[in-house]
C-alpha cells in the first residue's frame, strides 16, 4: 500500500472507530430506555434487532480494517 | 434472484407468528462496570480463539456470560442475537462469488425455524415452571454434553494429525452416497451445489435438530456444516458458506423469538460483540500461521476446561435449587473454582494463540527475507532488470503480468491469455488467487480454509506447469484478505507489476450495481493496466480497437496500444464515438483526435484505419469490435473511484461488463 492509502486507510479506520464509539455510547447513554422497551417483548424484538445490525456493520467493518491498518495481516503463501 | 430473498422474509414472517407469548419481566440484569470489562474481556479472547479453532465461540461466552450470574436463558438470547447481521454480510459477499446454495439454505433454514420454535418454547417453558434455577441447569446439561463430546473429539483429533500429519479434509463418505442413492417419489428437491436431488427427508432432521441446538446453546453450526459434508455429500467450501446464510435464517428467528417474549439483554450482546469482532479476526489471522494439530489441541484443552468450570458451577445450580445442602464458604469456594477455571481457559487460549502467532511471524518473515536475498542474487532477475532499463515507457512495458485466477470458469481465458501475453512479450508471469477471510467464515470451520488454500495452491501449480510448458517464467502467491481487490492491488505494488489480468464475472445490472465488482475497484484502485477477459475470448492479434476522447488518457492509451500491436503484429482501428449536443463541433474534434494518433501509429509501423461513431460510446465501442471481428479493446481510465463511479459511471466498466472479446484499461 503505497502513502496516499495508508493515509486514506487511517482515516477510514478512525472514522469508523470514532463513529462505532458513539454508537456504543448511545447505547450506554439510553441502556434504561432501551432494555425497559426490550424486555417488554411483543414487537418490542425489533429494538434489539436493529441495534444488532447497525453495531455489527459499524463496529465490524471497523475491526476488518483495525488489524489491516496496524500491518497485521495472513500469511501470504509465495512460491 | 428476488424469489429466495421474498420467501425469506415469508420465513420469518411466519417466524414472528409463531414467536411465544410476552413473559413477565422479573429484574434486568445489574450490569456494573466489573462486568461490562469482564465481558469485553471475554469477548476479545473468546473471538480469539474462535478465530483461531475455527468454530463457534458460543461455547466460551454463553458459559462466561452465566458464570457471572447472567441467567442461562438470558445468556443463550444475547448470544444468539449478535451474530446474525455479520452472518448476512459475510452470506451476500460469498453469494458474489456463487459460493452460497441458497435453495439449500431455505430449505434447511426452515425447518430450523421449526426446531428454534421448539428449543425457544421448551427454554421458556422449563424457566416459566422450574424457574431461573432450572432453567440454568437444564443449559448446563446440555452444554456440559455438547463440550464432553466435541473436547475428547478434539483430543483425539489433534493426537492424530501430530502423529499422521494428515488433517481431515472433509471427504465424501459413504453415507452421503447412500442418502444421494435414495428416490423417495413426492419429496425430491434438486438442489445446485449436490448437483443432485435429495429428498427433503434428509434436510429437515439436519435443519431441526441445527435449530432447536441454537435455541439452547446459541449454536448450531456443530450440527449443520458436518451434516450437509457427511450426509448430504455437500463440498466443504459450499457447506461453510451456506451455513453463514442458514446462521442468519437461526439467528434472526431465534432473537425475533427470544426478542418477542423479551429475553435479550442487548447491552451484554453488544459488549461480547465489540471484543469478538476485534479478536476473531485476529485469531483468524493468527490461524494462517499455526500447524493444523494445534488448532484442534486448543480446541480441545479450552473445552475441556469450561467443561469442568461449568460442572463445578453446576453444584451451586443444584445448592440453589434446593436439592443439596453447602455452606455458604462451600457456594463462594465452587464459585470461585469455576470463574477461575474459565479464566484458565481463556489465559491458556490467549498465550497458546499469541505464542503460534509470534512463533510463526517470525518464521515467516525470516522465510521471506531469505527468498528475497536468493532472488536478488538470481541473473535471470538482472536480465529483467536490464530489458527494464531498454524501455521507459511504464504503460507500454509488459515484462511483469499478474495473473489473478481461482478455480471457476471465469478466469479460464484470462490464464490462457496471460500465459498467451508473458510469451510474446518475454514477460514474467506471476498466477495469484486471493482467499477471502472473514470472521464468521473464519469461525464456521478452520479446516475448509485449510482446504480452500490447498485447492488453490495446486490450481496455481497448474497454471505454474501450463506457463512453462509455454517457456514462461511464473511465481505463484496465495494471499487472504477481507477485500479481493486490496489484495489484488498490494500484490501488483509489491512486485511492480506492469499489467493485471483478470477475468469476468457474469453480473449485469442490479446485482452488479449491488455487489460492486472488484475487476472495477482493482481498475479504480490501481496503478497499473488492467486486462480483462472474458472466458471464451482470445487476443488472436486480428485487429485491436482503440478507443479515442482526446483527453490525456486516450494518449496513454495509444501508447500502450502501438507496444501490444508489434508484440502481436495486429493492425489497430481508432475510433472516437461523439455523444453530446454540440455534436457537429465534437466531430470536427474527434476527427481531429484520431489523425493525431494514426499519424502516431503510422510512424511506428502499424496498419491503422479510423473512425468516427455516434451514439451511447459503450454500445457503440461494443457493436464495432463484434462488426470487425477486434480481438482487444484498448482504452485509458480516468480513474474514477466511489461515489464519483457511481454517479457518472464508467464507459470502461460498461465496456468490460458486456464486451465478447478482451478489454485492456489502461492506466495513467
Amino acid at each position: 500500500m503505497d502513502a496516499t492509502g495508508k493515509g486514506k486507510a487511517v482515516i477510514q479506520t478512525t472514522t469508523l472507530a470514532i463513529l462505532s464509539g458513539i454508537l456504543y455510547f448511545l447505547l450506554y447513554y439510553f441502556s434504561d430506555y432501551i432494555m425497559n422497551w426490550s424486555q417488554q417483548g411483543g414487537w418490542y424484538f425489533i429494538i434489539p434487532i436493529i441495534i444488532a445490525f447497525i453495531l455489527s456493520i459499524v463496529h465490524g467493518t471497523f475491526t476488518n480494517h483495525f488489524w489491516d491498518m496496524l500491518g497485521i495481516k495472513a500469511k501470504s503463501v509465495k512460491k | 434472484m428476488l424469489k429466495p430473498f421474498i420467501f425469506l422474509i415469508l420465513l420469518l414472517g411466519c417466524s414472528l407468528l409463531g414467536a411465544t407469548e410476552t413473559i413477565p419481566i422479573e429484574t434486568i440484569f445489574p450490569l456494573q462496570w466489573e462486568h461490562a470489562i469482564f465481558l469485553l474481556i471475554v469477548g476479545l479472547v473468546g473471538g480469539l480463539i474462535s478465530g483461531f479453532i475455527g468454530s463457534s465461540g458460543a461455547f466460551i461466552l454463553t458459559p462466561a456470560m452465566m458464570i457471572i450470574g447472567v441467567p442461562a436463558i438470558v445468556a443463550v438470547a444475547s448470544n444468539i442475537c449478535h451474530k446474525f447481521p455479520r452472518a448476512l454480510v459475510s452470506a451476500l459477499k460469498r453469494i458474489r462469488h456463487g459460493l452460497v446454495d441458497i435453495k439449500l439454505a431455505i430449505v434447511i433454514g426452515i425447518s430450523a425455524e421449526i426446531g428454534i420454535f421448539c428449543g425457544v418454547s421448551l427454554q421458556i417453558y422449563i424457566r416459566n415452571n422450574f424457574g431461573s434455577t432450572g432453567s440454568n441447569i437444564y443449559v448446563t446439561i446440555i452444554f456440559l454434553l455438547i463440550l464432553a463430546i466435541l473436547g475428547l473429539y478434539n483430543l483425539r483429533d489433534a493426537k492424530k494429525i501430530f502423529k499422521t500429519g494428515e488433517a481431515d479434509l472433509f471427504k465424501r463418505s459413504a453415507l452421503s452416497h447412500k442418502v444421494r442413492s435414495i428416490n423417495i417419489p413426492g419429496t425430491m428437491m434438486y438442489f445446485p451445489s449436490l448437483e443432485t436431488s435429495i429428498s427433503v427427508l434428509f434436510t429437515i432432521p439436519i435443519g431441526f435438530f441445527t435449530g432447536l441446538l441454537a435455541a439452547n446453546i446459541a449454536v448450531g453450526s456443530f450440527i449443520s456444516v458436518p451434516a450437509m459434508i457427511y450426509v448430504l455429500g455437500a463440498g466443504g467450501l459450499m457447506a461453510s458458506a451456506t451455513q453463514l446464510l442458514i446462521a442468519f435464517i437461526i439467528g434472526i428467528g431465534g432473537t425475533i423469538q427470544y426478542g418477542s417474549s423479551g429475553l435479550v439483554d442487548i447491552r451484554l450482546a453488544m459488549i461480547i460483540l465489540s471484543g469478538s469482532l476485534l479478536g476473531v479476526h485476529l485469531g483468524a489471522i493468527a490461524a494462517t500461521y499455526a500447524k493444523d494439530y494445534l488448532t484442534k489441541l486448543v480446541t480441545g484443552i479450552l473445552m475441556v476446561l469450561i467443561l469442568f468450570s461449568l460442572a463445578v458451577k453446576m453444584v451451586v445450580y443444584i445448592h440453589d435449587a434446593g436439592h443439596l445442602q453447602l455452606v455458604a464458604d462451600t457456594v463462594t469456594t465452587l464459585n470461585f473454582v469455576s470463574f477461575n477455571l474459565l479464566n484458565l481457559a481463556l489465559a491458556v487460549g490467549t498465550i497458546i494463540i499469541l505464542y503460534a502467532m509470534i512463533n510463526g511471524t517470525i518464521r515467516y518473515n525470516k522465510a521471506q527475507r531469505l527468498m528475497e536475498e536468493e532472488l536478488a542474487l538470481s541473473p535471470h532477475i538482472n536480465e529483467n532488470d536490464a530489458m527494464s532499463i531498454t524501455q521507459l515507457s511504464p504503460t507500454g512495458r509488459f515484462e511483469k503480468i499478474l495473473l489473478v485466477t481461482d478455480r471457476s470458469e471465469a478466469t479460464v481465458g484470462a490464464t490462457s491469455e496471460a500465459i498467451r501475453l508473458a510469451q510474446r512479450t518475454d514477460g514474467k508471469l506471476i498466477a495469484m488467487s486471493v482467499i477471502m477471510i472473514n470472521p464468521e467464515h473464519a469461525s464456521l470451520a478452520r479446516q475448509l480454509i485449510e482446504k480452500e488454500n490447498e485447492d488453490t495452491l495446486s490450481h496455481l501449480e497448474k497454471v505454474r506447469t501450463e506457463a512453462t510448458k509455454a517457456g514462461v517464467t511464473c511465481d505463484i502467491s496465495v494471499r487472504h484478505g477481507i477485500e479481493i481487490y486490496q489484495e489484488i492491488i498490494n500484490e501488483a505494488e509489491q512486485n511492480h507489476v506492469d499489467v493485471i489480468v483478470m477475468g469476468r464475472r457474469g453480473m449485469t445490472g442490479l446485482m452488479r450495481l449491488m455487489m460492486g465488482s472488484n475487476t472495477a475497484k482493482v481498475i479504480g484502485y490501481s496503478q497499473c493496466s488492467v486486462l480483462v477477459v472474458p472466458r471464451t475470448a482470445k487476443i488472436n492479434g486480428n485487429k485491436i480497437l482503440l478507443a479515442v476522447d482526446g483527453s490525456r488518457y486516450s494518449d496513454i492509451a495509444a501508447s500502450a496500444t502501438m507496444n501490444i500491436a508489434k508484440h502481436i503484429d495486429a493492425s489497430v482501428l481508432v475510433v472516437s464515438v461523439v455523444y453530446s449536443d454540440l455534436k457537429e463541433k465534437r466531430y470536427t474534434e474527434a476527427i481531429q483526435e484520431i489523425k493525431r494518433v494514426e499519424s502516431f501509429l503510422t510512424k511506428e509501423g502499424i496498419k491503422v484505419e479510423g473512425e468516427v461513431l455516434s451514439g451511447r460510446p459503450a454500445e457503440v465501442l461494443i457493436e464495432i469490435a463484434d462488426a470487425k471481428g477486434v480481438d482487444l479493446i484498448v482504452m485509458g481510465s480516468h480513474g474514477r473511484t466511489g461515489l464519483d463511479r457511481v454517479m457518472l459511471g464508467s464507459v470502461s466498466d460498461r465496456v468490460i461488463g458486456y464486451a465478447n472479446c478482451a478489454v485492456l484499461v489502461v492506466k495513467l
